[in-house]
């Protein structure tokens, strides 16, 4: 019990020190993890709308990119920020009750509530500023967003471990997740793909994810390839391999 | 009390391996302070590490009575980005303790002026040692893990660390590293000799430094 209670007062310390820090050297601090993807969305909806007359679905640019974007964020946001929870928090870990997964959750309860916050604000803004009525579907939206932050969650653990054994393997890494958002079905529809390229879209997670995400906000979206079981699948299989990998590394981590 | 039971240690960097301890097995009462003396790069600052529970052994185990603070040194344990206050605000969160209080100690004892609110990468090691120090003797515990923090800091700094010790030996213990065999004497009742993974004790403090020098001088 008195484990548990450490564990969460290092937690509350944790997520402190990270809001203090994690924009501290920019005047304006945190505001900057909401102006940031909500900027991002703002430009793409004025490049898109520029090129195309209407969007792949609905009316709205300004939704479309939106629920795929946040849907996307919500994955993307959290390893970005994750994989580094234990290396940029190693002077901490001289302190004996600091564990190694404090940094991680501190963090994955920190960028949830960011990334939900964008959300709320962003989408809210939106279809406050429709004209046509839109019905949210929530069980399916918050199903989705539970996904993406553990598959999210699971990645970044395995690459907290991996990022220190292998600096090689950051680099790989990064640039392999690069063109991620390009292929994860943020700016079209894997349903209008033709048949045998469109399994091969499917087999990425994060495709489902945005799907799923999706048809929460577009009633009418029928989400052809979404596969739930699929991305359970993957997303707890993932988490259960970072937390081998990172309770098995803890000397890693510790840099003993 | 703190005891070591068989207790084996190996530090390992690409694909050296060297033994920090080897099977030792040793018991510190409380009531004595402990110096720890060994040859450079023999592991003092690693086996303080594993007092406090930081790392963790490779087989054996240690078995600790009391609250054992956190190896504390001039470099290690602060966040250079955050300011003086938030690192100290830190440690009072995480260990539950109340934050202003420690702050006003803190503040007080470090004499650092504005540069208490400056982040601490901007602080000399000087500066570094008067914080942690000062943090480090605002939470009560009743072992406090030493590792060459006196040898910096001037005269004042020096004679403020004493007299702080003085106060604390009450209740207090400490386990000291240091290369400088005075600091060991003015501070300790009890030696520990690091030698070749072996821990040796010593009942007094001076046999244990004339143990350290005759094993300096084989080699």
């Amino acid at each position: 019990m008195s484990y548990l209670a450490t564990h969460i007062r290092v937690v509350g310390a944790l997520l402190v020190r990270e809001m203090a820090t994690r924009f501290g050297s920019k005047p304006g601090g945190y505001i900057w993890a909401l102006l940031d993807p909500a900027a991002h969305i703002f430009l793409m909806t004025l490049v898109f709308q520029a090129i195309a007359r209407t969007p792949a679905l609905g009316t709205s640019f300004a939704l479309f990119f939106a629920t795929g974007y946040i849907a996307f964020q919500f994955y993307q946001a959290m390893t970005s920020y994750l994989n580094s929870a234990v290396r940029a928090n190693r002077a901490l870990l001289s302190y004996p009750n600091v564990a190694p997964i404090d940094t991680v959750v501190a963090r994955f309860v920190l960028q949830i509530g960011t990334t939900s916050l964008v959300a709320f604000i962003v989408l809210g803004a939106i279809i406050a500023n429709m004209r046509v009525e839109t019905s949210l579907h929530w069980p399916t939206i918050l199903e989705a967003v539970a996904m993406a932050c553990l598959f999210g969650l699971g990645v970044a653990m395995i690459n907290c471990v991996l990022f220190l054994k292998y600096p090689l393997y950051e680099q790989v890494f990064n640039i392999v997740n690069r063109p991620l958002f390009l292929i994860s079905g943020v700016f079209f529809l894997p349903d209008k793909i033709p048949a045998p390229y469109r399994d091969l879209v499917l087999v990425n997670p994060l495709v489902h994810i945005v799907m799923g995400f999706r048809k929460g906000f577009y009633p009418e979206y029928r989400a052809i390839g979404l596969d739930m079981n699929y991305l359970y699948g993957i997303a707890f299989l993932t988490l259960f391999a970072g937390m081998l990998v990172f309770t098995l590394s803890r000397k890693t981590l510790r840099n003993e | 009390m703190i005891r070591f039971e068989q207790a084996t240690k190996y530090a390992r960097t690409k694909g050296i391996k060297k033994p920090i301890i080897e099977n030792a097995s040793l018991t510190l009462n409380r009531g004595k302070s402990v110096g720890l003396l060994g040859r450079n790069g023999a592991g003092k600052s690693t086996l303080l590490r594993l007092i406090a529970g930081a790392i963790k052994l490779d087989s054996g185990r240690i078995i600790r009575r009391g609250k054992i603070s956190w190896p504390l040194g001039f470099q290690g344990s602060f966040q250079g980005p955050m300011t003086g206050e938030q690192n100290v605000r830190f440690v009072a969160r995480i260990y539950g303790i109340d934050t202003e209080k420690l702050i006003a100690y803190v503040e007080d004892f470090a004499e650092l002026g504005p540069f208490f609110r400056a982040p601490v990468a901007t602080y000399s090691s000087g500066m570094k040692a008067r914080l942690a120090f000062g943090l480090s003797m605002g939470v009560n515990f009743d072992y406090y893990l030493v590792d060459e923090i006196t040898a910096v800091g001037d005269s004042n700094f020096r004679k403020k660390c004493q007299a702080v010790f003085e106060s604390k030996r009450q209740e207090s213990d400490v386990i000291m590293v240091s290369h400088s065999t005075g600091t060991i004497r003015d501070y300790c009742d009890c030696g520990v000799v690091l030698e070749k993974g072996k821990l040796t004790y010593y009942e007094d403090v001076e046999d244990a430094i004339r143990a350290h020098d005759s094993n300096m001088k084989e080699n």
